[in-house]
């Protein structure tokens, strides 16, 4: 696919083609993906969630679905993070594409040896800190709804990191501005939202809970209204970059968390709606420009684009 | 792996609750193994997962696949009402391990077991068995008679011995499908099976024996359908790891995942 410069986006460790990346959790570490396109086409690549050791996740049925979104509870299925930096990361190597590597744990000190881990590995570009992952019972959420535990452990993982960090905010708050005030306090070079909002779904036939976890993560269209508002709402307080996703499904979509205020996005759910929408995407978002009068991407962020 | 609108050629109710679909399009071939499946996009856009449906029979010929799938919920109603020359969104063929009906020879024991909604991928296998000219002795069980599909269809494949349970006895035999395992003198060469968990998990238990290559296939709720969301993973038999039923299977061989 031929490249338009007008997409080019720069963020902080990540020289991206366009702006336009997988979500975390959506993707895996590219593989299957793979064998549809060419992951060079990507902006950058989000890989699954890395903790310490090697995680099975919940039990099943892990997904359900809802009202234009999806519940989901995988509980942060994945090999490790040496494994990733020694069978996963390699793989993605052979692509022209940036890695926003996403970081979880129960603790401080397991976030701090996955970014230990992932750090020096060339591709990844950034890490995105998932502080905000609702389906874990230890650690995930609770780092990402105190402001004060989120900055600590914002300020524990720039210490070991090479590359930028981003943090993922969850939008399971009251206020998520003092979220990304007090990270940015705290050193994070970036911003990333929103995860999934905590939900549940209860079989009318049984009155039991889908879910085996009973509760999950809602995405999907239906919470792209809540994530506009925060990308919004942050915009108004921070000039950090944000990645924004939640429910983005179209060049449409993209336009309008453009307008919020991120300056490049994932796409997440709608991967599994159609396994080819991040190229689509890509594709349909020149004429968008055209249609606009914006000469890049940057354009939406240099001229003050906002609402 | 291909995505595709495919044409609605024939939609139509083959038993409570059931209907078959038979589709076109240049994606027919590519589907060659039974046990594999399609990852169909319902119509509108307000249900964001495509529904996992197993390939129930392919005819090169005339450029079509069928499938089969049970009335739930909101998804699989909107499906009944396609009706033909409507375009359905298809992505496939998914899952890389299927049923081995390539490998049975002419004279082994080849038993089937399916039930219900199940049924489907097994009649592709018998097709396929029979094309070969294996013999099949095919058991399905539903739960009443009502649900009964595809008896005949199995009946018309050469060298094809049906025998049907029904657990209320309202057609075939009373009982359960372990029931007529149970009444096979000696166990088969091969066996494979496709239903509902416990069912498959019964099969298993009484149909394992050294000189059986058993195998069932497996349903679970799915995300992606290509091994991406890690929704629909299983434990591997010795507990130490997983598959993905999407992408490893949906066809494992006995003992190999915990059903």
């Amino acid at each position: 696919m031929e490249v338009d410069p007008r997409l080019k986006v720069t963020l902080p460790g990540l020289t991206m083609k366009n702006p336009i990346m997988p979500a975390s959790g959506c993707f895996a570490f590219g593989r299957e993906y793979a064998e549809l396109f060419d992951l060079s086409e990507l902006g950058a690549v989000g890989i699954k969630g890395t903790t310490g050791d090697a995680r099975f996740g919940n039990p099943t049925p892990r997904v359900a679905e809802t009202p234009s979104g999806m519940l989901n509870a995988i509980g942060l299925q994945n090999p490790g993070a040496q494994a990733v930096r020694d069978e996963e990361l390699p793989f993605l190597e052979g692509y022209d594409v940036p890695v926003l590597a996403n970081v979880s744990g129960s603790t401080p000190e397991e976030y701090v040896h996955v970014v230990e881990t992932l750090t020096d590995a060339p591709n990844v570009g950034a890490f995105e800190l998932n502080i905000s992952c609702p389906n874990v019972k230890e650690g995930g959420i609770h780092f990402g709804t105190a402001p004060g535990e989120a900055a600590s452990l914002t300020e524990a993982v720039k210490a070991v990191s090479t590359k930028p960090v981003y943090v993922k905010l969850s939008p399971n708050v009251t206020d998520v501005t003092a979220i990304a005030l007090a990270v940015e306090a705290a050193g994070a070079d970036g911003l990333s939202l929103i995860n999934t909002l905590v939900g549940m779904r209860i079989d009318a036939k049984t009155g039991k809970p889908v879910l085996a976890n009973e509760k999950g993560g809602l995405s999907g269209p239906a919470v792209k209204p809540v994530a506009l508002r925060m990308i919004h709402d942050i915009r108004q307080v921070t000039g950090l970059p944000i990645i924004g996703m939640g429910g983005i499904q179209s060049a449409e979509d993209v336009v309008e968390f453009l307008f919020a205020g991120a300056d490049a996005v994932a796409v997440g759910t709608a991967n599994f709606s159609n396994p080819f929408v991040c190229p689509t995407i890509i594709r349909e978002l020149p004429a968008w420009l055209d249609q606009l009068g914006m000469e890049s991407i940057g354009a939406f962020r240099e001229q003050g684009v906002n609402i | 792996m291909k995505n595709e609108r495919m044409i609605v050629e024939q939609n139509k109710s083959i038993a409570a609750k059931t209907h078959e679909m038979t589709l076109s399009g240049p994606l027919v071939a590519h589907l060659a193994q039974p046990g594999t499946f399609l990852h169909v996009a319902v119509p509108g856009d307000d249900l964001v997962l495509r529904r996992p449906i197993s390939i129930a029979a392919v005819d090169r010929d005339a450029g079509t696949c069928t499938i089969v799938y049970k009335e739930e919920g909101e998804g699989t109603k909107r499906l009944s009402r396609c009706r033909a020359g409507d375009g359905v969104d298809v992505f496939g063929p998914l899952g890389k391990q299927g049923f081995p009906a390539e490998q049975p020879s002419p004279g082994d024991d080849v038993l089937i077991i399916g039930g219900g909604v199940g049924v489907p991928p097994l009649y592709f296998a018998a097709r396929e068995l029979a094309k070969r000219g294996v013999s099949v002795s095919v058991i399905l069980g539903f739960q009443t008679a009502a649900a009964i599909f595809y008896e005949r269809a199995f009946r018309e494949l050469s060298g094809c011995e049906v025998r049907v349970m029904t657990n209320d006895g309202s057609n075939g035999h009373a009982g359960t499908v372990i029931d007529a395992l149970n009444e096979r003198p000696s166990p088969p060469d091969w066996l494979f099976a496709c239903g509902p968990r416990g069912m498959l998990r019964a099969v298993e238990t009484h149909g394992a024996h050294s000189k059986t290559n058993g195998y069932v296939s497996l349903e679970e709720r799915m995300g992606c359908g290509i091994g991406v969301c890690f929704a629909c993973v299983c434990e591997t038999g010795d507990r130490a790891s997983y598959r993905k039923i999407c992408r490893d299977g949906p066809v494992f061989r006995f003992k190999e995942v915990v059903i």
